[in-house]
């Protein structure tokens, strides 16, 4: 086991110091998913480390008409202690998913998103809010769309050397969301992938639809749901298992059960507005 | 490495491999033996204390964390007049734990009785859920939670008109 350097860096101006000083840095905030499936005696660490928790302006939340910033090493626990409606419903519930409340009071929103092995719990619904996030590297800050943190197969590519500052969510209202969690088609045994719905339905006509599984791989289908956009409401028996056959043919590089089981729950949802 | 920490409200410098977890440093570096390093994955909960007030898994903390902070494990907690509201509690419903989860349950209990507005019963017993042990069933341990509140209100009201 390595001796590991670890520093406690007191503003972002010192971490981006830290980055440029030891290119192998561990950005460490709640260090859940650092710590996944190693249940040694000791936490594997690289040589140098840095502790995140103690920069103010990675903690900050700031709210204007338009956008919701929340801070990178914001806990899950501190983010469901909100006010009621500051957070959209829907993120609210996946947050409220994730593991148990004591390890929500260590695990990040950051660590949330930058976990490289695979899409965590809140990736989907993050995704389908339109969230950007903001990286920070020696070439300075920039807002980049979620897209950009995954690879052309949809798997998790968060950029070596980055440091993911803050999320920014547009408000929007959404009527209407679904969660699952669901067997990971791309994995055997206990992995999981998260079903997202979120809509948008405004004078009888939808006017957002959107739709991820997070797991190992992250799916969406754009296509879809630009079609639906305009559609008006309620929709025909006729429709919905168009819609919902249009959805497993997408999924169909998905094991024909997942498949099954996402459209399954795409006609649900449509049901549900029709109804 | 070396970190200086606040551990059930005293002052203390604890010396350790940056790799190390909190729950063993606490075992082993201070003989507090009710955090129990079970799993080793944040699940079980029976490795549970207080950090800064919120309940954290200690096997999931690296003990390099703990610099500057205040841990309350289940010895010092059980010191303190909150935890006699619990024991009354226990004692009206009849809830007993093994000593595997002891510690786990009372701080769970503890921290649930600190959130304000308290959760709605489904949340309630979420919180709860923070520890896992088949030796207790939630509902009981809900009943414990809602007397402990009531016995609280009672030792507070009668505190104020003191």
């Amino acid at each position: 086991m390595v001796a590991s350097e670890v520093h406690y860096p007191k503003s972002l101006a010192e971490v981006l110091e830290l980055q440029r000083l030891h290119p192998s840095l561990l950005l460490f905030a709640g260090g859940t998913d650092i710590q996944r499936g190693r249940g040694g005696r000791y936490i594997d660490l690289p040589p140098v480390v840095a502790l995140l928790e103690g920069v103010p302006e990675l903690h900050l939340i700031t709210r204007t008409e338009r956008f919701l910033e929340l801070g990178s090493t914001l806990t899950l626990g501190s983010l469901l202690e909100l006010k009621k409606g500051i957070l959209p419903e829907a993120l609210v519930a996946a947050i409220g998913g994730v593991a148990t409340p004591a390890i929500r009071n260590l695990a990040t929103l950051g660590g949330n998103l930058a976990a490289r092995g695979r899409f965590m719990d809140l990736w989907g619904v993050l995704a389908c809010l339109d969230t950007l996030v903001e990286l920070r590297d020696p070439a300075g800050p920039r807002w980049v769309g979620l897209n950009r943190l995954c690879d052309d197969e949809g798997r998790p590519a968060f950029p070596a050397g980055s440091l993911l500052t803050r999320a920014r969510l547009p408000v929007e209202a959404w009527n209407s969301w679904l969660l699952r969690s669901l067997a990971d088609p791309e994995e055997q045994g206990s992995g999981k992938a998260v079903f997202t719905l979120l809509a948008r339905v405004e004078k009888g006509l939808v006017s957002a639809f959107r739709l991820a599984l997070a797991g190992r791989r992250l799916l969406r289908f754009p296509a879809i749901e630009a079609r639906l956009v305009g559609t008006r409401l309620p929709l025909a028996r006729k429709e919905i298992r168009e819609l919902k056959e249009d959805y497993r043919r997408a999924a169909s590089e998905l094991a024909p059960l997942a498949a099954d089981r996402l459209a399954s729950l795409v006609e649900l949802a449509l049901e549900g507005y029709s109804r | 490495m070396t970190v200086t920490f606040i551990l059930n409200g005293e002052d203390v410098s604890a010396r350790f491999r940056s790799g190390e977890r909190l729950v063993d440093v606490l075992r082993e570096d201070f003989g507090l033996l009710s955090p129990k390093a079970d799993c080793r994955n944040g699940s079980c909960g029976k490795c549970l204390v207080l950090m800064d007030g919120k309940l954290v898994p200690s096997c999931q903390v690296p003990a390099f964390r703990a610099r500057g902070k205040e841990i309350i494990t289940f010895e010092g907690y059980s010191q303190t007049e909150e935890h006699a509201d619990i024991r009354a509690a226990l004692a009206v419903t009849g809830l007993e734990t093994c000593g595997f989860c002891e510690a786990g349950v009372n701080l769970a209990i503890a921290s649930l009785l600190e959130i304000k507005p308290r959760p709605d019963r489904a949340g309630m017993l979420e919180h709860l859920s923070a520890v896992r042990c088949s030796c207790h069933d939630p509902e009981t341990l809900l009943e414990t939670v809602l007397a402990a509140d009531e016995v609280r209100a009672r030792r507070l009201y009668h505190r104020g008109r003191q």
